[in-house]
């Protein structure tokens, strides 16, 4: 069944496409890193970023520059967007895991990212969540704290605890 | 990318566990965003595709120019309506009083009266008033509608109506006319007043800047409803008011009395036929002398009331105060101005009843919205928890 494609409306301005094409291009991988380490699932962190950058483009021209920078603004939606998929995860009483792949290079390093990942898994969701956000998607904490809408100061403490809760874990293996 | 040094440990652990997207993903992803995220349309052409996916994203800018737009069409609409309904209507339906009816109290000496029929009136007037009440009109209609009695020439008509009611009627009309017209129109009420046959107590008609007429008229109370409508046809009807005042009562008391008059005279005439001597008869032509003048004076007072009954009374007026035309029949600066405001007004009046109902339905709608987005982030937490 063949079906039209519609490219959307393109009243946006030229510079918020423009902006929009950069943000996509030194976040996607971020994106993705923060989905995946959040929700410990490939696919699921494929749609989540899909949806994400989707939702982003649609309300591309809505961003307002004096509530925070474009990053921020774009992992406020990934962060919902997220957050949508565990619910509907948790509706469905599902979970699809695709675990990180940890075997691809020495055993010595294998081991000790096996470790890690397994230290990863033991966080809940929001220990893993500033993880994921801060590592994996290089967020700074004045970004943590926008996306999380918490103060820059409580997004620092709650990451300390978090990095020593995983050290913590990481060194009770090992 | 902001790193202090107390995680650089930990930082180059996870880098080595940090997920990185597919080939295939990341190739996929590249597509959909520059080729803008087309979606499946639902639609047969892609105008209207095009159009729907405009719908589906629309701006804050777009969307307040899309609202307001549509809110001062609305309005735009509405005043129209109403001011075409306005306009059909004429401003008789703002101006025009409600129709009234009076009901004279009844006059104390009638329920003391010697003449049987009276108390029977008194009750025929109560079972009059709620008759009356429900239909004023054909009251007056039932009241006239049967042929003049020749008891009225001796002012006892009262006695042949017994049963009906007697009711005055009177009404005021106000036309507004072009200040070219109003002597025109003053000619088309004379000539309506003949084919009544009616009478013109009192006109004036004044002609130049100020030009208005007023007629002070007297229309058979049979010809009142034909009369009134000939004059609404002259021109533009501004005002309308009719009124009926019951007076029964009074004029079957005056009735009495005229009765009671005769009676005596007629006793009197007796009295004097039977005199013997002269200074009896002159004392009896005396009494007999007031006692006719006292009923002169009653049928005089009773045939005005019939006059009032048969005749009603039509206050007329022609103005040309708040024309819809300048002299000569153009529209000036004066009429646009006038205009303008009585549009602005209606537009406001609109405006208000609009804002009374969606009001309202915008706080609900908001408070829905604003309870959707709480519950949704709370669920978001507990997801996350």
């Amino acid at each position: 069944m063949s079906e039209t494609l519609v490219a959307p409306a393109t009243t946006a301005p030229r510079d918020a496409d423009t902006a929009f094409d950069e943000l996509y291009r030194s976040s996607r991988d971020d994106v993705y890193a923060y989905a995946a380490g959040l929700l410990r699932d490939r696919a699921a962190a494929e749609d989540v970023t899909a949806t994400a950058f989707e939702r982003a483009y649609r309300k591309r021209s809505r961003f307002d520059p004096s509530r925070g920078n474009r990053r921020a603004w774009l992992f406020g939606i990934a962060r919902n967007a997220a957050l949508d998929e565990l619910r509907r995860r948790s509706r469905q009483a599902k979970l699809v895991s695709d675990p990180i792949d940890a075997t691809s290079l020495d055993a010595e390093r294998s081991e000790r990212r096996l470790v890690l990942v397994d230290a990863l898994g033991r966080l809940d969701g929001s220990e893993r969540e500033l993880i994921a956000l801060k590592f994996f998607a290089g967020l700074a904490n004045a970004e943590i704290a926008a996306v999380l809408k918490i103060s820059e100061s409580n997004a620092g403490t709650k990451l300390h605890r978090v990095v020593a809760k995983l050290r913590e874990v990481c060194d009770g293996a090992l | 990318m902001e790193r202090s040094s107390e995680y650089e440990d930990v930082a180059v652990a996870l880098a080595e566990v940090r997920p990185v997207p597919r080939a295939d993903f990341a190739s996929e992803l590249d597509e959909l965003v520059a080729a803008g995220f087309p979606r499946p349309s639902r639609f047969g052409g892609p105008r209207l595709a095009t159009i729907a996916a405009r719908l589906r994203a629309p701006s804050p800018r777009r969307l307040l120019l899309t609202t307001s737009s549509t809110a001062l069409a609305a309005i735009a609409i509405a005043t129209v309506i109403v001011a075409s309904n306005e306009s059909a209507s004429g401003p008789v339906a703002l101006d025009r009083r409600p129709h009234q009816t009076h009901f004279s109290e009844p006059n104390p000496t009638t329920s003391s009266g010697s003449v049987p029929s009276s108390g029977a009136a008194v009750q025929g007037a109560s079972a009059g008033v709620e008759r009356s009440g429900e239909s004023s009109d054909s009251a007056v209609q039932d009241t006239f509608s049967e042929p003049p009695d020749s008891n009225a020439i001796y002012g006892l008509s009262f006695l042949g109506r017994a049963g009906h009611r007697d009711i005055e009627r009177s009404a005021e009309i106000g036309l507004r006319a072009d200040r070219a017209d109003v002597a025109d129109d003053s000619a088309k009420v004379f000539s309506a007043v003949h084919n009544a046959r009616g009478i013109v107590l009192h006109s004036t008609t004044t002609a130049g800047r100020n030009a208005a007429a007023h007629f002070d008229l007297l229309i058979p109370s049979v010809r009142l409803g034909d009369a009134l409508a000939a004059f609404s046809a002259i021109d533009e009807v501004r005002s309308r008011y009719e009124a009926t005042d019951d007076i029964t009562a009074p004029t079957v008391a005056l009735g009495e009395q005229v009765q009671d008059s005769r009676a005596r005279i007629d006793g009197l005439l007796s009295q004097l036929a039977a005199a013997e001597t002269e200074s009896e008869r002159t004392a009896i032509e005396a009494q007999l002398q007031g006692e006719r003048h006292q009923a002169a004076q009653l049928r005089s007072r009773l045939t005005r009331l019939h006059q009032r009954v048969d005749f009603s009374r039509v206050s007329l007026r022609i103005e040309t105060g708040g024309s819809s035309t300048e002299p000569g029949g153009t529209w000036g600066i004066g009429d646009a101005w006038g205009d303008a405001g009585h549009i602005l007004g209606i537009a406001a009046g609109v405006t208000i009843v609009g804002l009374a109902l969606l009001g309202p339905l915008a706080l609900i709608c908001l408070l829905a919205w604003l309870g959707r987005r709480a519950w949704l982030q709370r669920a978001r937490d507990r997801a996350l928890a």
